[in-house]
This record gives C-alpha cells, structure tokens and sequence, in this order.
C-alpha cells in the first residue's frame, strides 16, 4: 500500500466516521441551542433508529425503506415525547430534564431489548452499495462513500434550512432569545416540538447508517453517547458548525489514533476535548459563558 | 455512640425475635428441619447489558432452561434450585459488589456465569473470604487456573488458551506461514493473544504482529487497514460480542478475507446470526456447537428446540449447561454444597456431556475436554451459515500444564 493510498483511503474511512458522529451532534446541539436540553437519550434513540430500520428492512426487503422510515418514525416518537412531557418541564430548572431524558434512555433501552430480544440482529447494506471500489488499486468500501455523500448532503441540507427557510429562521431567532420571539407572534411551543422531533430524527439516521457497520445492538446507546457529547463539548453547546467541526475532529483523531497508538485509542479524543477546552472553555464556536 | 448501638440493638431484636417464634409456633421447627430441602441458591451476576451482553444473555438462558427442567425432576438432592439473576454490565467492581450482596443477603455460596474474565479475576480473591465455590461456564483468561488459581475456583469451560491451542494445533499442518493477531484490549484478548503467538513461533511460523482495540470499537478500520499492511496469510482474532460483529461485517465490506484467512478463537453461533454470510469461512476453535454429534448433545438440543420454539443453542448456553451438570454432579457427591464438601467432591470429576468428556483434573480445576475446531459454512435448506466441524483434538493436547497456560511442544 503506497502512503497515498494509505492516506487518502484512511481519511475517506475518517470522514465516513464523522459523517455518522455529525448526524448524532447535530441533532443534540440543536436541541441544546434551542431548548438548554442535555437529550441523554439521544443514544437510546440512535439504537432505536436501528432497530427500527431493522424491521423495516426486513418487512420491506428494501433498506432505502428503512433509511427514510426509520428517522421519521423515531422523529415523530420525539417530537410526540416533547409535546407530552418536556412541554410541562420547561419552568422547571435543568435537572428535571436531565432526569427525564435519562429515564426515556432507559425505557427506550429497555423496550428494544424486549420487542427486539438481545441478540445483535443483522442489517445489510443494500446490493447496489454492497461491493468495494478500488481506489488507488487499494479496495475500499461502496458503503463508507455512500456514509461520506450522506454526511455531506445532510450537513448541507441542515445548513441551508437553518439559513434560508422561514422555520430556519424562527429556530435561530427562538434560541437567541425564545421571550423575545415569543413576544414577536412566534408559536414558540410549535418550534420546540419540531427541533426535539428533527434532532431525533438525525440520531436514528445515524443508527439505520451505522447499523450495517456494526449490527443492530442492544450496546449500541452506551458507546455512542458519549462520542456525541465530546463532539458537541469541542464544537461549542448549541453550535451547528461547531458540531461539524467537532466530529470530523473526532472522527480523524479516532481513524488515526487507532492505526497511528492503538494503545491509546481510547484517550485520544479526549485528550482533544481536553485541549479544546484549555483555550476555549465553551468550545470551539461556543459562546464563554 | 449510637452508631455502635444501632446494629447490635438491631441483632438482639432479631435473634430475640427469632427465638420467641421458634418457641411459640411449631411450624417454625418443621421449617428448621426442612432447611436440608432449603433451595440451593446459585448467584449469577452476569453482563447482561453492555457490549458483552449476548454473552450474559446466553449464560443466563442455559441456566434457566437447566434449572427449569432439573427443578421439574425435584432438584438437586431433593432441593430446588433458585438462581440469583444479577447485571453487572460487565464492569468488574459492579460484578463484586453484587457478589458480595448475594452473599450477605442471601447467603448464597455457588456462583456460575460471571461473564467477563476481568470481572472473574476480580471475584475469584474473594472466594475464600465468601466460603462459596465458582463454576466457570465462560472465562477465558488462562491465569484463572494458573496464576490467579483459587481453590475454590473451576472451569468447566474450554478457555482461551485451550481454543488458541486447538487453533494452532490445527495450523500446524496448514499452508499459512505469516500470521497477524488482532484482540480486545482487555484480560481475555491480551492472554489468548500470548499462547497464540508462542505457539506460531514454536511452529517455527512467523508471527508479524499484533494489535489490540478497546471493547465498544466501532470502525474497525484502522486495524483492518493494519491486517492488510502486514502481509499476514491468516490474521487469529480474539474477538468477542459486538466487537466480533462490527469487526466481520467490516471486514466482509473489505472483502478482508480475500486477502487474508480469518481465525478465531471462538466461533459463537450468535455472532454468526448477526453478520450472516460475513462469517462464511471463518476458521476456529469452538467451545461449544449444537452441530457436535453426541447423544447427550442431540437430547439437550432437542429439549432446548421445545423450550425455544426450534431455535438451536448457541455457544454459552451450551457451555452453561455443561458447567450446570458438573456442578450438579459435584453437589450429588458432596451432598451438599458447602465448600468444604464441595471442593472436594469436584476435584477428579468425571462427567459425561454433550460435548463428550469432561473430566475436572486437581491440579487447577480446569476441566479437561475435547478441542474442536469448526468452519463457517452454508448448509442447504438453512439461511444462516452454521459452524461445522473440522476437527478434534483430545483434552490431553489442548490443555496447558497444571497451572499454566504453556504447552510443552
């Protein structure tokens, strides 16, 4: 393997990593920009996405099926847990929601392992991106440059609906100040219930993405929970580039560290948050308060 | 002060109390006599949850369909058996500390099932202190019977070293020159990973290298990447749970076995289920399979396909259910089951199981068995590969010295 091939393969393998980290980022940070929600159960609604797109695969025999059902679904199932509890939490100081969101995490874990059973279950990625391209004569993965395209046109898609459309518009505006818009006719309740219901929908895009990488699995929350805080810390609370940022940095540090110091795989990323943190207290594009 | 008066006031009241029920009802004496039919209690903190936890899963599933059927027949020596059920998440000090409850509160002495070898060797410096005897059913790391051995600790499992042995074994008449190793960073993947690479170099082989990746990995990139640059012929895997699986479905996207022939130290049916036709031609050691023709096997997975609407048993549930019967063959010798008795009872035990022989050796409690060796293929008429066997190895060649984890030749 040329050091070319080398590089360009390991990198394209990094940004198919933070193509996944960024869709779980960005819906936590959009939740937490706009509501001051930590979502503990972001994870759990990671792996409820899988799950989800298990079974839609499988009734369908089609992933694409899963890939757009799976996030609408969970998104709905979000949007529906805002409008039901969070809703009656707001006046409530930022302990209640950490409680709650934790209980949903473990319901929702709970729920998979019944409905679902234990065992890890297996979701194919579809025929059609199922074989390998050869990049610099080096095989590599369809699938990871179908994760790259995805983390690309989503990143994009976010990006011009946060800027150019009118729900865009009003989401910036309540999280700058929810009173003000309020005061200025914005059905700030509405806003809320759609920002908790889209930030789950992108953490269940991220599980119908992962789930051909590494099963559908009742292990799945745990792991990933914790990568998506360090994104979201790195990027700044509340930051939609930040969140960007933060998971290419994760995903480069992670792809590299662990061919680069395996043995130190684990702390790498945090040792990024770390020096992250060191010079800038509320994140890369976070505000210091 | 009061601090001290607390507890003993608590204890007078209870012995007090004790005492006066005693006297008063006679029923209570009929309870005292029946504390020989008292059920035994068999305490299985387990890694439920966590990457691990279709491990646990499974051991706990073999015990219960072994306590069911064994309570139905009356027990063991007349008494039911109850299992404390516990998850540990796999975390070693969860796994002590709810040890430790099952032994305070309910006075529990046998333990069985717990799930991760660095939650065994956490658990076994205790045994003594506990007076309670555990029954590996799982546990891999080889220092369990060698240097971290308790008497009060045996294995009826196949470990690490005994499947990385029957592996090599097998290697030995193959054609592969270079090998790779790939493990999980912790007890386990770290000692299976050391008799493999001893055995390649005492075959005069090349071992190129090794890598070892956290629990909960999820792009296994970088170490496939690795495999590939070392120019390996065969790479040994010490894999495990969902690392296993997001390892051979990453792989298999790789096309990884192409290039280079994929080992395992333990093929598990249900890592099978989960990448499906990714694990088509992995070649491994195999602790147990409900593919192995015994008749005792064909009774246990025929009993498991009515309990469980025709499903087969997988890996750790049949290797629960074998370390179930060895302790209920132990436990009929001793006539009871405390450790004094027990102890002995099981040292040189002999039993016949549905994977052969098993046969717990004094020295270090491991029980010695036979070593098999099983290829992933697809049979006709079943969508899921299944693990078939391509060879044995008697007990006599696959397991280390006492109290060791080398092999003399």
């Amino acid at each position: 393997m040329t050091t070319l091939a080398f590089l360009l393969t390991e990198s394209l393998n990094a940004l198919s990593q933070a193509a996944l980290l960024f869709f779980l980022g960005v819906g936590l940070t959009l939740i937490f920009g706009l509501m001051r929600i930590v979502n503990f159960a972001h994870g759990a609604l990671y792996m409820l996405g899988a799950f989800v797109g298990y079974s839609l695969a499988k009734g369908s025999g089609n992933f694409w099926v899963a890939l757009v059902g799976a996030p609408l679904l969970v998104g709905m199932f979000g949007a529906g847990f805002e409008l039901t509890v969070l809703r009656r939490l707001y006046r409530r100081d930022a302990h209640a929601f950490l409680m709650v969101t934790f209980g949903l995490a473990l319901v929702v874990g709970e729920a998979v392992r019944l409905i679902w059973g234990p065992d890890a279950l297996q979701v194919a990625p579809p025929s059609a991106l199922a074989g390998v391209v050869f990049l610099l004569d080096e095989p590599f993965p369809v699938y990871r440059l179908f994760l790259v395209a995805t983390g690309i046109v989503v990143a994009v898609a976010i990006w011009q609906f946060l800027e150019r459309s009118k729900l865009g518009l009003l989401i910036r505006a309540t999280s700058q100040n929810a009173d003000m818009a309020s005061a200025l006719g914005v059905d700030v309740k509405r806003i809320r219930s759609s920002v908790f219901g889209i930030g789950c929908a992108l953490a269940a895009l991220g599980g119908v993405l992962a789930a051909p990488l590494v099963t559908a699995s009742n292990g799945m929350a745990a792991t990933v929970i914790i990568d998506a805080f360090v994104i979201v810390i790195i990027g700044g609370m509340g930051s939609f580039l930040g969140s960007l940022i933060g998971a290419l940095l994760v995903g480069f540090v992670q792809v590299f560290g662990n061919y680069y110091l395996p043995d130190l795989a684990l702390a790498f990323m945090y040792l990024v948050m770390l020096a992250v943190l060191v010079v800038r207290p509320g994140g890369l594009l976070g505000k210091e308060t | 002060m009061s601090k001290k008066v607390g507890p003993s006031r608590r204890a007078m009241l209870s012995v007090g109390l004790a005492g006066a029920a005693t006297v008063a009802s006679p029923g209570i004496l009929r309870l005292t006599a029946k504390a020989e039919n008292a059920p035994i209690k068999i305490g299985m903190p387990l890694a439920l949850t966590g990457a691990l936890g279709s491990v646990g899963q499974q051991l706990k599933r073999g015990a219960e369909l072994y306590a069911k059927l064994q309570n139905a027949k009356g027990g063991i020596l007349g008494r039911p058996i109850e299992l404390l059920i516990e998850d540990t998440a796999g975390n070693p000090a969860n796994c002590v500390r709810k040890a430790q409850e099952m032994v305070e509160r309910q006075n529990c002495r046998l333990f069985t099932g717990i799930t991760l070898s660095s939650e065994a060797l956490a658990v076994v410096p205790k045994l003594a202190e506990w007076d309670a005897v555990f029954m590996s059913s799982d546990n891999g790391d080889g220092r369990l019977t060698a240097e971290s051995f308790v008497p009060n600790f045996f294995r009826a499992n196949i470990s690490g070293p005994m499947g990385t042995r029957a592996v090599s074994l097998y290697l030995r008449s193959g054609k592969a020159q270079k090998f790779y190793a790939l493990g999980l960073d912790y007890a386990w993947g770290h000692n299976s990973v050391q008799v493999f690479e001893d055995e390649v170099k005492k075959s005069k082989k090349d071992f190129l290298g090794k890598v070892f990746a956290p629990t909960g990995t999820k792009d296994y990139s970088s170490y496939i990447t690795k495999i590939r640059q070392s120019g390996a012929d065969a790479v040994f895997l010490v894999l495990q749970g969902d690392d296993n699986n997001a390892f051979l479905s990453q792989s298999q996207q790789y096309r990884l076995s192409e290039k280079v022939r994929l080992l395992t130290e333990i093929v598990d049916l249900a890592s099978i289920r989960a990448v499906g036709d990714a694990a088509l031609g992995l070649i491994g050691s195999s602790r147990y399979s409900f593919t192995y023709d015994y008749p005792l096997n064909n009774e246990f997975v025929a009993l498991w396909k009515k309990e469980h609407d025709g499903a087969v048993p997988d890996t750790f549930e049949g290797e629960q259910w074998q370390a179930m019967k060895v302790l209920e063959a132990g436990i009929t010798k001793a006539g009871g089951i405390e450790a004094a008795k027990l102890r002995p009872a099981l040292e040189d035990i002999e039993i016949e199981s549905v994977k052969g022989k098993v046969h717990i050796r004094k020295c270090d409690h491991q029980g010695v068995q036979q070593g098999f060796m099983v290829e992933v293929v697809k049979q006709e008429g079943i969508a899921t590969p299944i693990p078939k066997v391509i060879a044995t190895f008697p007990g006599e060649s696959t397991t280390p010295k006492c109290n060791s984890m080398t092999f003399d030749d």
